[in-house]
Formats: C-alpha cells, sequence, structure tokens
C-alpha cells in the first residue's frame, strides 16, 4: 500500500553517499588509546606551575613596552587620572627594588605601572595572584604578556614563587608586590603578608612603601562598571631591613638583623602613614606617625557597619550614588 | 511670595479648558459652565537647612522621650525602620528624605558607639524593594556600609521566625510585628508622611504587621467606616491601628518615631505646567503641553511607562519631628493640613478626576486596573474630611487608559484576582468571603512575595477594600477613554469622552448635574461643608 | 444520488494544505479533491448491509482535516479512495427488517461489518474502536463509513451500512440530538478513559463539539473535584459555562487558572512565571494540536495523565516534560464498549442517555444543504469564531419527512439492489458469517433494544 512496500529487504543502513560525512569524520578523528597502555598525565602549565620566563625575552618586554605605552597608560589617564606624589624617593634608586603597594581595584597594577619612571616601569614584574591570574592558560598568557605578571600564591609562601622572584631580583628586575594579598573586600586594609619582607631580606633590596588613594570607588571588587575619579599615587622612602646596608651574605650577623616580621610590620606602617598623609596633609600626617598615631590601615575594630560608616572615602559619597531606576520588564 | 492656598474655581465662558490626567498622559477637557473645580495649594518653601533641621528633631524630641543621643549606647540593641517604595510618589529627587534622616540616626548611633544596627524596609505586604530602589531611597554611604553584611533587611511578613505575637488589644485584633523591631531596644521609625493617611502607629502596626494582624482592619467593614481614610479622627482603620499601636507600646516596644512632611512640589520644572492653573500658562507651559502631549500619542507604551516613571520629583522637607508617635504625629497632621487642606462647600451629584500614571503600587512598574480603581475609587475619592466631594448615589468619573496589562514579576496575584475573581463578582464582601484567605495562603505568592519583587497574594484585595467604600457611596463609575474589556470587568461603565460620560451619568443623576472636578495631583485634602 | 466525493491527489491536497495554511481551517475546501458527485446508488457489500438515507450529517473536525490536507500520513493505508465523507449520521433505513427506522449509525467499521470470522479479540469483546483486522475483509480499507470507498458516508443523500452499525433512534429523541449522539459517544468513551476519580481536578482544553461533550460526559460520569474548560470564543465560554464546568477560561490564562486552582507552585524562566511544579490530574486535549498538547503537558501534575481526544497529526511537541514528570498520554479513538459500574455496555447506549440527560442537541448550531458544502465547511472551519458548535447537513427531511409514529416508510426506489454490480463476489466467504459468532448472532435486536 505504501510505496516503499516493495522495495527489497536488505541489511545494513542508509545509502553510502548519506554515510559519507560520517565515514569522513571517523577517518580524521584521533586515534583512540588502547585501554592496555597506560597513559601520562597531561602537563599543566597554569598557576604556579606556568613557566613565565618566555615573557622576559627581549621580543615579549618589546610588546610590553608597546602596550604600556600606548594602551595601558593612556586608559589609566582616562579612568583614574594618576597624580603622583612623592617620586623623588625613586629619583636616587639605583638597582631592583620592591615596590609594596595597598590593593583595593584590579586597575591598581596599571596605575602602578604607569606611575613607575620609565627605568623600573620597563624592567619589573608584578606578583600577581596565582589562582586568579593564572587559572587558565590563556589568562596566564595574556597577563605576562601585558603586565609581566609572575604568578605568586596568596595563601601561603610558595618556594617556587619566592625563588622565581628572588631570581629576578637578583638578575636586576624590580618586583611589584600588594602584600595584602588581594583586593579590600570592605574598603580597609588587610593584613599584609610576609613575603615582602622575606624577599627584601633574602635579596638585599629596598621596599618602596606605595599608597594608591581613590581606587576603589573607580572599580570596586565585585563592581562591574568604571566609574572614572581622581586618583592619588603615593611613594614613600625606601626601605631597608635595619642594619642591613651590606649585601646579606649567608652568615652575615643574622641574629643583629631586624627580623622580616618586624620589617614586614613597617613596611605596613609606611604605608599606612601615606594613607593617612592622602587623607590629611603631609605635615600632620608626619607628626602623628611620629607619635605613633597613625589610624590603622585595617580599620577600627566594631561591628562591620561602623567599620562601613567610618570609611573615609564613604564620608564623600553622601549622594545617592547611582540614580538608575530599574529596568522594568514590560 | 507667599503660596497661594488652593480653591474652588466656577467655571464660567471664559474658563479655558482643564487638564485632565489621564495615565501616562493629558487630556484637555472642557467642563459645562457652571461646574466647579478644585485646585491644589501652592507648595510651600522648602525648610532651608532640612540637614540642621532633622539634627535638631532627633536632640528636641516631642512627647515623653529624651533625645536620640541619650536613647543610643554601646551594646544596644537598633532597628531602624523606614517607610517603602510607595513613598513618596512619584519617587523624590536624591537626596531622599530618608536618606537625610537615616545618615542623622546613623552619625548619632556611630558616636554613641552602637554596633548592632540593623536597618528594615517597612513594607508590611507590599513588594520587596530592588538594590537600585534602596539606594535611591538611603543614599549609597548607607546602603554600601549596611547592605554588604546583611543589615538591611526587608520586612517578611511570611517569616515564621521573623514576627512575634505581643497580645490581643481589646477588641480582639491580633497584634504581631517584626521579630527583629518589636525585640531592639530602640526601634527608630523613619517616615514620610506624603498625604494625612500615613504615619502615627500605622507606621510600626501596618508596616512592620504580618497578615494575621492586618487583616483586622485592612477588610471591608472597616474600610466602609472610615469615612474617610484620609480622616484618622473618622476612620476606623485608624482607630484599629491605634489601638494596635498603644498595645506594642504596652508591650514594651521602645518606639522613637522620626515623621516629615514634604511640600506639593511634586513635578519637575520642566513639567510645570502640571502645576499650575490654566489660565496662568506660560507660552513655554502651552508650548510644553502641545509638544509633550503630540509626542506621547505617538510613543509605545511601554516607553512611555519609562519615561514617566523616571520622573523624579522635586518634594522638599517642610518639617519634621521627632520622639513619641502620638505627640509627633498630631504635629505631622497638623503640617499636612497646613499645606495640603483645601475647603469645598457642598457635595456635588458628579465627580471628575483625572487619574495619573502612578500611585503607591505601581513604581517602576505597570498600573494595571485593579490599580487604577483603587487610585480612583480608594485614594482620590477619600481625600476629603467631612463628607465625600460627591453626594450618596452620585457618579464618579475617571479618566484613565486602563491598559488590561501587569507587571507579572511585581503583582502576579492581580493578575489571577482580575482573571478569575472579579470574572466572577465586583462585590467586596463577597470577594472577601469567598476568595481572600485561598489568596492569601497560596504558597506560591508567599514564595514571590519572600524572595522576589511580588506584592503579597492578599494585596489586590485591599485594593478592593479600599474601593468599598466608594462602591457603596456611588451610583455609577464611569472610565472614560479605557480599555473598554477591562472597564467593564472592574464592573464599571466605559465611556469614549467626557462628554459622553456626563450623559451617561445623566441617567443616574438626573439632568444637569452639579459636577466638581478634583484638579489633582498635586494631592490635597478637601475639607468638604 | 448526490455525495460529496473525496479522490486522492496528492497535489490537490498538497494545495488544500498550503490554502489552509494562508486562510485557516477549512481555508483548503475549495482546492482539496472535494466535489459534489452523482451517482447511482451504491450496491449493499453483503448480507445483513442496509440502505440508510441520512437525515442530519455532521462536520467533524477530523472531516475538516481531510478537507485541509492536514490529515496524517498514517491513515493511507487505513483508507480508501474515492470516499464520501461524514461519520456522525442520523438517518432512515431504507430496506431490510428495519426499513423507515430512525437510526445513527456507528460508523466503525469493525470484523462484524467486515465479515470476519472469528472477529479478533476487540471485537469479540465489543471494543470495536480496537480492532485489529482493520482494513481486511471483504470491504475496502476504511476505519469508519466516511473513510471506506465501499459504504459511502454521510455527506450524502445514501449510503450503505451494516445491521451491527445501526442504533435505533428513540422516538422521543430530535433528530438534533440524534446527530450529537456519535461525538459524544468519542467523548464518553475518553472521558471514561481518563479514569478521573472523585476529587480529582481536570482540565478540559477546547471548546469545541469534542470539548464541551466531553466535559458534558465528566459531569455525567465522573465526579471532578474542579472542572476547568478552555474555551476560546464567548459562545464555547457560554456552553462549556452551561454544561457544568467550575471554571472557564481563555486559553492565555490556562496556566494560571491550574496554577491557582491547585496552588501549585511556578519556576520562573528569566522574569516571568512558568512551569508549574504541579498541576491538574488528568488533561483531555480536545483539540490535537502542537500547542495544545504543549498545553497539556504544561498543566498537568508529575504522574498526571493527558488524553488526547482530538485528533492529533504529526506533532512537533517538547517530550521532555512527559519523561521526567512521568506523564501518560493516553489517545482515546472512537468507542465500543465501556466498563461501568453497572457492567459492561456499549458506548452508543452511554452517549444516547447524555444526549438527553443534558441536552446536547443545544450544540447543533447551522444546517446546511449539500449543494452549499464549501459554504458549509468553511463555517465548521470557524466554528466557534463564527458562534457554533457543531455545523450539520440537513439531507434526508424533505424527502422522507413523517418519522414520528408511522410504521416503515415508504420503501426507497431502489431497495432491490442489482446483484450483479455488488462487489460481494469478490469475497471469499461473503454469506454466512452469522452463525460462528455468538456477539455476532444477534447484534441488531441487541443494540436496538438497548436504545429503545
Amino acid at each position: 500500500m505504501s510505496p516503499d512496500s516493495r522495495a527489497p529487504v536488505t541489511r545494513g543502513g542508509p545509502s553510502p553517499l548519506a554515510r559519507l560525512p560520517r565515514s569522513l569524520a571517523r577517518a580524521l578523528a584521533p586515534p583512540t588509546w588502547p585501554g592496555t597502555v597506560e597513559r601520562p598525565l597531561p602537563r599543566r602549565n597554569v598557576g604556579t606551575e606556568y613557566d613565565t620566563s618566555w615573557s622576559r625575552t627581549p621580543a615579549a618586554r618589546f610588546a610590553r613596552a608597546l602596550v604600556t605605552d600606548n594602551l595601558t597608560r593612556p586608559f589609566v589617564r582616562l579612568v583614574a587620572d594618576p597624580t603622583v606624589i612623592g617620586a623623588e624617593h625613586l629619583d636616587p634608586l639605583r638597582g631592583p627594588v620592591i615596590f609594596a603597594a595597598n590593593h583595593s581595584s584590579h586597575l591598581d597594577t596599571a596605575i602602578v605601572l604607569s606611575a613607575l619612571p620609565p627605568r623600573y616601569r620597563h624592567r619589573c614584574v608584578v606578583a600577581a595572584a596565582a589562582d586568579y591570574f593564572f587559572d587558565r592558560r590563556w589568562k596566564a598568557d595574556l597577563w605576562s604578556l601585558t603586565l609581566g605578571t609572575i604568578p605568586m600564591e596568596r595563601a601561603r609562601v610558595n618556594r617556587r614563587s619566592v625563588d622565581l622572584a628572588a631570581e629576578l631580583l637578583e638578575s636586576g628586575w624590580s618586583v611589584v608586590i600588594f602584600p595584602e594579598g588581594g583586593r579590600t573586600p570592605d574598603g580597609w586594609g588587610q593584613e599584609f603578608r610576609g613575603w615582602t619582607a622575606y624577599l627584601a631580606k633574602r635579596c638585599g633590596v629596598p621596599v618602596v612603601p606605595v599608597h594608591l588613594h581613590g581606587v576603589r570607588p573607580i572599580f570596586p571588587k565585585g563592581g562591574n562598571r568604571l566609574h572614572p575619579g581622581d586618583v592619588e599615587v603615593r611613594f614613600g622612602a625606601p626601605l631597608r631591613p635595619l642594619d642591613a646596608g651590606a649585601p646579606a651574605g649567608p652568615r652575615a650577623g643574622r641574629h643583629r638583623e631586624e627580623d622580616a616580621r618586624r620589617f614586614g610590620a613597617r613596611v605596613e606602617q609606611s604605608v599606612a602613614a601615606l594613607a593617612d598623609e592622602a587623607e590629611t596633609d603631609w605635615w600632620s600626617a608626619r607628626r602623628r606617625a611620629a607619635r605613633g598615631e597613625t589610624p590603622d590601615l585595617r580599620g577600627p575594630d566594631a561591628a562591620p557597619w561602623r567599620r562601613a560608616w567610618s570609611l573615609p572615602e564613604s564620608r564623600r559619597s553622601t549622594g545617592n550614588g547611582r540614580r538608575r531606576t530599574p529596568s522594568a520588564p514590560w | 511670595m507667599s503660596p497661594r492656598p488652593g480653591f474652588v474655581l466656577e467655571v464660567d465662558r471664559s474658563t479655558p479648558p482643564t487638564l485632565f490626567w489621564h495615565g501616562e498622559g493629558w487630556r484637555l477637557e472642557r467642563l459645562p459652565v457652571g461646574s466647579r473645580v478644585v485646585y491644589p495649594p501652592e507648595p510651600f518653601p522648602a525648610l532651608a537647612e532640612p540637614d540642621a533641621a532633622i539634627r535638631h528633631a532627633l536632640e528636641h524630641p516631642v512627647g515623653d522621650s529624651s533625645p536620640l543621643s541619650s536613647l543610643l549606647r554601646p551594646g544596644a540593641k537598633v532597628t531602624i525602620a523606614f517607610d517603602d517604595v510607595s513613598l513618596p510618589l512619584p519617587p523624590m529627587r536624591g537626596p531622599d528624605v530618608r536618606q537625610r534622616v537615616v545618615e542623622a540616626v546613623l552619625d548619632t548611633a556611630a558616636a554613641a558607639g552602637v554596633d548592632d544596627v540593623v536597618l528594615v524596609a517597612a513594607l508590611a505586604l507590599h513588594r520587596r524593594m530592588t538594590d537600585d530602589e534602596l539606594r535611591h531611597a538611603l543614599g549609597s554611604r548607607v546602603f554600601d556600609a549596611f547592605a554588604p553584611h546583611g543589615l538591611l533587611l526587608q520586612h517578611d511578613a511570611e517569616d515564621p521566625d521573623g514576627v512575634v505575637h505581643l497580645g490581643c488589644t481589646d477588641q480582639g485584633e491580633d497584634v504581631e510585628i517584626n521579630r527583629r523591631a518589636a525585640e531592639s531596644d530602640l526601634l527608630v521609625y523613619v517616615n514620610i508622611n506624603l498625604v494625612a493617611m500615613d504615619g502615627g502607629h500605622k507606621s510600626v502596626a501596618t508596616g512592620l504587621a504580618s497578615y494575621k494582624s492586618i487583616r483586622h482592619h485592612h477588610n471591608v467593614r472597616t474600610m466602609q467606616q472610615s469615612r474617610s481614610f484620609m480622616d484618622r479622627h473618622h476612620s476606623e482603620l485608624h482607630s484599629s491601628n491605634w489601638r494596635m499601636g498603644r498595645l506594642i507600646a504596652k508591650a514594651g516596644v521602645k518606639i522613637f518615631q522620626i515623621e516629615t512632611t514634604l511640600n506639593l512640589d511634586t513635578f519637575p520644572s520642566q513639567f510645570s505646567f502640571l502645576q499650575k492653573r490654566e489660565w496662568e500658562w506660560s507660552l513655554r507651559d502651552r508650548a510644553t503641553f502641545h509638544a509633550t502631549s503630540t509626542a506621547l500619542e505617538h510613543t509605545p507604551a511601554a516607553m512611555k511607562r519609562q519615561i514617566f516613571q523616571s520622573i523624579r520629583s522635586p518634594h522638599a522637607l517642610t518639617s519634621v519631628h521627632a520622639g513619641e508617635v502620638e505627640a509627633v504625629h498630631d504635629l505631622t497632621l497638623a503640617d499636612v493640613h497646613r499645606q495640603q487642606l483645601v475647603h469645598v462647600e457642598g457635595q456635588a451629584d458628579v465627580l471628575t478626576m483625572g487619574l495619573p500614571y502612578i500611585c503607591p503600587y505601581n513604581v517602576n512598574s505597570i498600573m494595571n486596573p485593579i490599580l487604577v480603581a483603587c487610585l480612583g475609587l480608594g485614594y482620590f475619592f477619600n481625600l476629603y474630611r467631612g463628607k465625600p466631594l460627591v453626594r450618596e448615589g452620585g457618579v464618579c468619573i475617571m479618566s484613565h487608559p486602563t491598559p488590561w496589562a501587569f507587571n507579572p514579576v511585581h503583582h502576579p496575584s492581580y493578575i489571577d484576582f482580575f482573571e478569575q475573581v472579579l470574572a466572577e463578582t465586583v462585590d467586596p464582601l463577597e470577594i472577601e468571603a469567598k476568595y481572600e484567605e485561598s489568596f492569601a495562603t497560596d504558597p506560591w505568592y508567599v514564595h514571590l512575595y519572600r524572595t522576589s519583587n511580588a506584592y503579597h497574594g492578599v494585596h489586590p484585595f485591599y485594593m478592593w477594600y479600599w474601593c468599598a467604600h466608594a462602591l457603596q457611596h456611588l451610583g455609577q463609575v464611569i472610565v472614560v477613554g479605557g480599555d473598554r474589556a477591562a472597564v467593564r470587568r472592574l464592573g464599571f461603565k466605559p465611556a469614549s469622552s467626557l462628554a459622553d460620560a456626563l450623559e451617561m451619568a445623566e441617567d443616574v443623576v438626573g439632568r444637569d448635574p452639579s459636577i466638581t472636578h478634583l484638579h489633582n495631583p498635586p494631592l490635597f485634602l478637601a475639607d468638604v461643608t | 444520488m448526490r455525495e460529496v466525493l473525496v479522490e486522492r491527489s496528492l497535489p490537490r491536497f498538497a494545495a488544500a494544505r498550503a490554502a489552509a495554511a494562508l486562510a485557516g481551517a477549512a481555508g483548503g475546501v475549495a482546492v482539496a479533491p472535494l466535489r459534489l458527485a452523482e451517482r447511482e446508488q451504491r450496491p449493499l457489500p453483503g448480507p445483513d448491509w442496509h440502505h440508510v438515507t441520512p437525515l442530519l450529517s455532521g462536520i467533524c473536525g477530523s472531516d475538516l482535516s481531510t478537507v485541509d490536507g492536514a490529515s496524517s500520513r498514517y491513515f493511507e493505508p487505513i483508507v480508501s479512495f474515492p470516499f464520501v465523507l461524514g461519520h456522525e449520521i442520523v438517518g432512515m433505513v431504507d430496506d431490510g427488517p428495519l426499513a423507515g427506522s430512525r437510526v445513527v449509525v456507528e460508523p466503525v467499521l469493525g470484523c462484524l461489518a467486515r465479515g470476519i470470522v472469528p472477529p479478533c479479540p476487540a471485537c469479540a469483546a465489543g471494543r470495536k474502536g480496537a480492532c485489529e483486522r482493520i482494513g481486511f475483509g471483504h470491504l475496502a480499507p476504511g476505519l469508519q463509513t466516511g473513510y471506506c470507498a465501499d459504504t459511502g458516508g454521510g455527506w450524502s443523500d445514501g449510503l450503505v451500512a451494516h445491521a451491527s452499525q445501526l442504533h435505533r433512534v428513540p422516538d422521543e429523541l430530535a433528530d438534533d440530538a440524534a446527530v450529537m449522539v456519535e461525538p459524544t459517544a468519542c467523548a464518553v468513551h475518553a472521558a471514561l478513559l481518563g479514569a478521573v476519580q472523585p476529587g480529582e481536578r481536570a482540565v478540559v482544553l477546547g471548546s469545541g463539539t469534542l470539548g464541551l461533550t466531553t466535559l458534558a460526559a465528566l459531569r455525567h460520569h465522573a465526579h471532578p473535584g474542579a472542572l476547568l474548560v478552555v474555551a476560546k470564543h464567548p459562545v464555547q465560554r457560554e456552553m462549556a459555562a452551561a454544561l457544568g464546568a467550575d471554571q472557564v477560561v481563555r486559553p492565555d490564562e490556562l496556566e494560571r487558572a491550574v496554577r491557582r486552582l491547585t496552588t501549585s507552585l511556578a519556576l520562573a524562566r528569566g522574569r516571568s512565571t512558568s512551569r508549574l511544579t504541579g498541576g491538574a490530574d488528568v488533561v483531555f486535549d480536545c483539540v490535537g494540536s502542537s500547542s495544545s498538547l504543549a498545553s497539556s503537558l504544561a498543566v498537568v501534575r508529575p504522574g498526571g495523565r493527558v488524553v488526547l481526544v482530538g485528533m492529533p497529526g504529526t506533532l512537533h511537541v517538547d517530550l521532555a516534560p512527559l519523561w521526567q514528570r512521568e506523564i501518560a498520554l493516553l489517545g482515546a479513538y472512537a468507542y465500543g464498549a465501556e466498563q461501568t459500574p453497572d457492567g459492561v455496555r456499549s458506548t452508543f447506549d452511554l452517549a444516547f442517555e447524555l444526549v438527553a440527560a443534558a441536552g446536547l442537541e443545544r450544540l447543533v448550531s447551522a444546517r446546511y444543504p449539500l449543494e452549499r458544502y464549501q459554504e458549509a465547511v468553511r463555517h465548521a472551519g470557524n466554528a466557534g469564531r463564527r458562534g457554533a458548535v457543531k455545523v450539520v447537513f440537513e439531507i434526508g427531511r424533505a424527502t422522507s419527512p413523517a418519522w414520528r409514529g408511522r410504521g416503515p416508510a415508504p420503501a426507497s426506489p431502489a431497495p432491490a439492489n442489482p446483484a450483479p454490480a455488488s462487489p460481494v463476489p469478490a469475497n471469499p466467504a461473503p454469506t454466512s458469517p452469522v452463525p460462528a459468532n455468538p456477539v455476532a448472532a444477534n447484534p441488531t435486536p441487541e443494540s436496538l433494544e438497548t436504545n429503545a
């Protein structure tokens, strides 16, 4: 009855022509691995394992210099318009240093790089969170090329990362570090991690305290839009571990030196003094620093709302901010 | 020049056509000679230094209350409740009054070292506010200090652990309010008294209450006995709230009430013709009127809504009082009356009104037919003291496009109420008896109220009860220029023009009826003798 | 004799389909291979067959599908061209022992009519709709009168029917009521198949003839806790309310109404609310389109049942909900015998009772003479919009005016069929189907008595 009812009954599915695409695909597919043969594990080239040495080849450095001067700096000028204060502290410096800055925004790296004098700007690496900037291969490639990042583990001192940083310092590169280990969640500072001081001591390089003021309102953690504003970048006087004027030999009076923890605290205090200066003025900040009354970067020890309420930047944002009406579903 | 009070115009042959609001737009209508038009008073001047006035009020409370700073001490548990998105209308240009007051309160609290502070939006059974709306009402500083830490809450009337039963009044009314507020050492309530209905004990007893408690005064019987609910001394709604408020005070809840009043400066200056008398329209006003009217005719409905909903009113603070609830409210009420009261002699056979695009329940949303009914018959009809502007058995003519349109996120239960309940009956008593409970307890509405931005399942019923007094009083309701199917579903009569509506009204009230037009908004309160 | 003949012409069916896609239901009537033909009176296919002159003959949704070329090609082997449409027939028997009786034709052509001995198990049990010998026997293939080349159909002034297909109409039942018996039988069958338990919530989707009769059948034979009916047009809404729907809603209100009724939750997709998590216990889809089936699946509860009452074709429906919610999808075709509390009863008997009890004659809303068949079909295709439910042909009324209280009607002009023209010889066993089968032994009197 149906037109096909007289077609011959045969075995085999569709015609060879109809099967062509599939047979083609099958022919070109990678061969399957025999179950009896052991498979090697794939090499992981992300996180702290990621090898950044390619990004310090002359070609990559040249590319980065182009990006920094032609994209990064104009962009930073556009959204943050940084005013650099205290650049004179950098003038006498020669050779590698560690820049230790407070951290509140993704923009911080770009702003610090833009504010550095050219001799440091083009010969420095940025310690960046391995779990954030190096978790995917493409991110690792992108950031090492454009910002010169090296992977650093935030929570603990990872031998490999620290060795790499030390190696770079010793070969003449400077390192930008955000000792807080992450952007501030609420506007107040977090505790400085130990590796800044450790590195400085191990390599005998000075630490330059840096304070970035006004970046958080532009692009805070969790923000999804840029709100352009003005930023101040303050460099403080370089700090060296006390009694470590001479290059620290392997046995050079270890017991007499200021230990890493104390030195770290001093770095933090210097950044806090810069912050105080940003809020008030240089003179009163200096006097408070002398009296040991510099306000703590980490804010008051009170309920979250009072910490937020006493945040210096909140007092300036009394306006009702974004005045967007919610998009309606009609 | 001091602001002129409101007045009643008698239409003569030289009177220019009268402005009628018509949803997202306007109509110019020629009222018959002899009709009366009630105009609102002009806006009072704003307080010169609002922040200083607020701080002064906090430190010089009225009634039996100490200054705020002396009520705050370290370790105290403080809750600040504030009016929700339904006030003021249209939403005011920033900074909002609530922001000013809350910041002043928080500064005091921070100075006193109070750690345990929580903010609660007193939304009763209204929809939850969006983050943007909260940010607008409270300002970024407050929002950013509280919201990220989960300290900016919205009252949840359906949270079994979030409300506490404080007892019953002598009339057997359950009083059940927000637990956090009830268990705080100090409850600060930040109010905006836009109309005479707001504030007083209603702030806490309704704004922070549960359905179990609210149903005692939000019902047909109460609403029919509230004449009007804008007149607290003749409003059963308020009597019930006052009984509850006194019980709350007796239960030991310490309330520091802060009430504010705004002037009638309702629309931005580019729309100044909306609050001017027609014969005083300048060339610029006339040009704006015609340009906007023509443009709006060719604008899609959704875009019109977006344009109008983005209007921010220039309302300004005219007074602020703080302290004990009743003492504060008496002063506030006097201030509201000073600004809003207009004396009107005698009732009319026909009351006409133009309904604007906004009512308390469709901020950033769609004004659906139920809200149209509620704005006209609930709010505008009740804007009287003494007796209604229209006689018993008279006709009310409202002008609004009344589209058959609902916002599914904000008003889910309204859709079902309109499709199912009103299709069957429009009698408030029957609706209350037959359907209220099933809507109030529907788990889906409860879920949406608690987690989304939906009005509570029972809310459309309240809108209808709000109309109960008018429905009982009026002989007929006519809607000019509305969607016919929607208007008929409401039980009203559709008319295509005001002239037709007046002809239809004559069938009910007889030939040559007396007509009063409510030239509203800006809102005012008619004192009818 | 005149009859509306459907011939096999794929291009013209394709054209009809295209026309219907443009112009809506029944849009294909002008181009479909359909014509009003003149022909000799049909020969009787065998013994126990009789000539029947239709009085009223309904236009069914499946007829419209045929006209619009929208019927599934599934039916190809079980229809035989050319056929005459029409299977909702009340008519007058012209010859044989029942001559002059007013009858309703039960159109399904089972083993009995096909002279198959012994009948298949389904037919033996009276479930003719489930016949397993459909397309065999001495008749040309055809699942029903109206799709079979040998029997003719209702849209004519003469057809042949087997004695087992005839149900005598009680005198007090008017023609309008009688013509509703066949569709009502479908509805009764579907309603009983849906097995709505007392208190269960049922939804009837569609308020055409099938929807309304299904609604009536549910009111009569089940005790649903709530009966929600979807009706598009005002007349349908009024009818649905009159026939006992608890709630009548528009199609776009369905999901919300079911959600309210069952106080179900819903999953919000984006910012709108949709996809119920609960739903109705049983849904009767009396439309049979992709969208109606999708709606049915959307409003039935997990573990619920969807009964497909309207005739579907090739549908494009997402069956993920069917799978995930373990929904039973039941087809409800035709009729036969039903298990009732009073024992097994013929569906037609139940339908006769229901038509009388529910006054279903009110559904007949327009009559046309055969000559104006195109107009009639167009009216039927837009019945709801044009304020009608059932559109019928009024055919034999004038030629047999006096049926009430009369004895045998005047003999039809051609009672003696010329034997040579009959296709009977082609059949191997035409002569003695009777003794082989106890059901077939006495089919006619049984069905007639129960109807009386």
